[in-house]
């Protein structure tokens, strides 16, 4: 069975595929000490797809769901033609492994794509956040964090909405 | 008290043990960091000028140890906070950003901080300060949830935690389990108050401590933040510390 992971970055959705996922075993030990070696890491996980957002507004859209756990008609877009197609009353072939459980439930929900969220994918994910720019091509060292910093700031503004007043309105 | 620095006619700027970090030698001696945006005070704290030989000048920034448990545990005699040049920082607890300043300064231009804080209220100031220092990424967001921002932060070198709440070991390793590299390291500052007033301080020190060693945390050192703060105690160690120690071939 095929394990993909998806991975949300300020630039844009990435989707990886574990390789030999039998051979680890799901054995979050072994996942450790191979993730911090790239050239370990990138013969276990291979780059399947990516997709940059299309603008700093998108990419808002997109954190604000990832924040909240829910899917984006980008996302579902993403995922559905990227993924191996579900066919009715057969037992799918692979996972998806998500970060937040909340959204891989609402991806299920929706799509019918089983999804995944353990101990075993967020090692996968801290892989893959380490070496994140090095397995997207186009990406030059620093863009990333560029992109993390325009998107925080948009982000953080909006949560803190400036008012006149100064006067703090919590959200709980 | 008043302007130990004036004029910096006789100041002379010397560099503290720890990289990024600078001492000015006056009157007083004073803890300061190299101001990333010169002509500029985030908190209305004292700046010095120095001149170099060749004519260019740079400009430092006083650090308080009153204000700052960083420059407290600095000052404590700490033997070493990770954070330096280039060093990618994870700031939980950022509050208004007079420490963030700090190290945004110490870290550079080459390094990267990522400020969590969740008041409204002082994140504002954060937001602001953070738009004339490009290398602090702003993030309003509860630190107990880590996968709310995750979208917004690499991998980091360093954690810095000043969250002041009683799970904040709890708050610390969840946010280890997402963005601490392998050998990475964290810093920690314990309020004792905030987490069980009823015993003694180093009680809630020791047993803050074995919650970190069951999280993965490796403690290495603790100082305490006498004079500048009241039973509070700065841990630091590394993160998931390889078992073997590799031996240069």
């Amino acid at each position: 069975m095929a394990l993909y992971v998806l991975y949300e970055s300020a630039s844009g959705y990435g989707l990886f595929l574990a390789h030999g996922i039998d051979e680890i075993g799901q054995n979050t030990e072994a996942v450790r000490s191979s993730v911090s070696d790239l050239n370990r890491f990138g013969k276990v996980v291979k780059l399947a797809a990516f997709s940059p957002y299309e603008s700093a507004l998108d990419a808002l859209n997109q954190c604000n769901a990832v924040s909240e756990g829910q899917m984006t008609d980008e996302l579902r877009n993403f995922l559905e033609l990227t993924l191996p197609k579900v066919k009715e009353g057969k037992k799918p072939k692979f996972s998806l492994g998500v970060a937040e459980p909340k959204l891989g439930s609402h991806i299920y929900e929706v799509t019918k794509i089983p999804c995944q969220s353990n101990e075993f994918v967020l090692e996968l994910l801290r892989g893959v956040r380490l070496h994140f720019d090095r397995f997207i091509e186009n990406l030059k060292p620093g863009d990333l964090e560029k992109a993390q910093l325009g998107l925080g700031h948009s982000y953080s503004r909006a949560k803190v909405k400036f008012n006149v007043n100064r006067v703090d309105n919590m959200v709980i | 008290r008043g302007g130990g620095m004036k004029g910096g006619s006789k100041v002379v700027v010397e560099p503290h043990r720890h990289e990024g970090v600078f001492i000015a030698k006056g009157k007083e001696d004073a803890l300061c960091t190299k101001n990333m945006v010169p002509g500029e005070a985030v908190y209305n704290e004292k700046r010095v000028s120095v001149q170099n030989e060749d004519g260019t000048k740079v400009e430092y920034r006083v650090w308080n140890p009153f204000r700052s448990k960083l420059a407290a545990a600095v000052l404590g005699g700490v033997d070493n906070i990770w954070i330096k040049p280039g060093a990618r920082v994870l700031y939980l607890g950022a509050a208004s950003g007079t420490t963030v300043s700090h190290v945004s300064d110490i870290v550079g231009p080459d390094g990267v901080v990522y400020a969590v804080e969740f008041s409204h209220r002082s994140g504002r100031d954060l937001v602001n300060m953070a738009k004339k220092r490009t290398n602090v990424i702003p993030i309003i967001e509860d630190a107990r949830h880590p996968a709310k921002y995750r979208m917004l932060v690499g991998m980091v070198d360093v954690i810095f935690s000043d969250v002041a709440q009683p799970d904040q070991a709890r708050i610390l390793a969840l946010n280890a389990s997402y963005f601490l590299k392998a050998g990475g390291h964290f810093v920690i500052s314990i309020k004792a108050n905030c987490i069980d007033s009823t015993v003694p301080a180093e009680a809630v020190f020791a047993q803050e401590v074995k919650k970190l060693q069951a999280d993965q945390f490796k403690p290495v050192e603790q100082v305490t933040l006498e004079p500048f703060e009241r039973d509070h105690a700065c841990v630091v160690g590394g993160y998931r510390v390889p078992k073997k120690q590799k031996t240069a071939a």
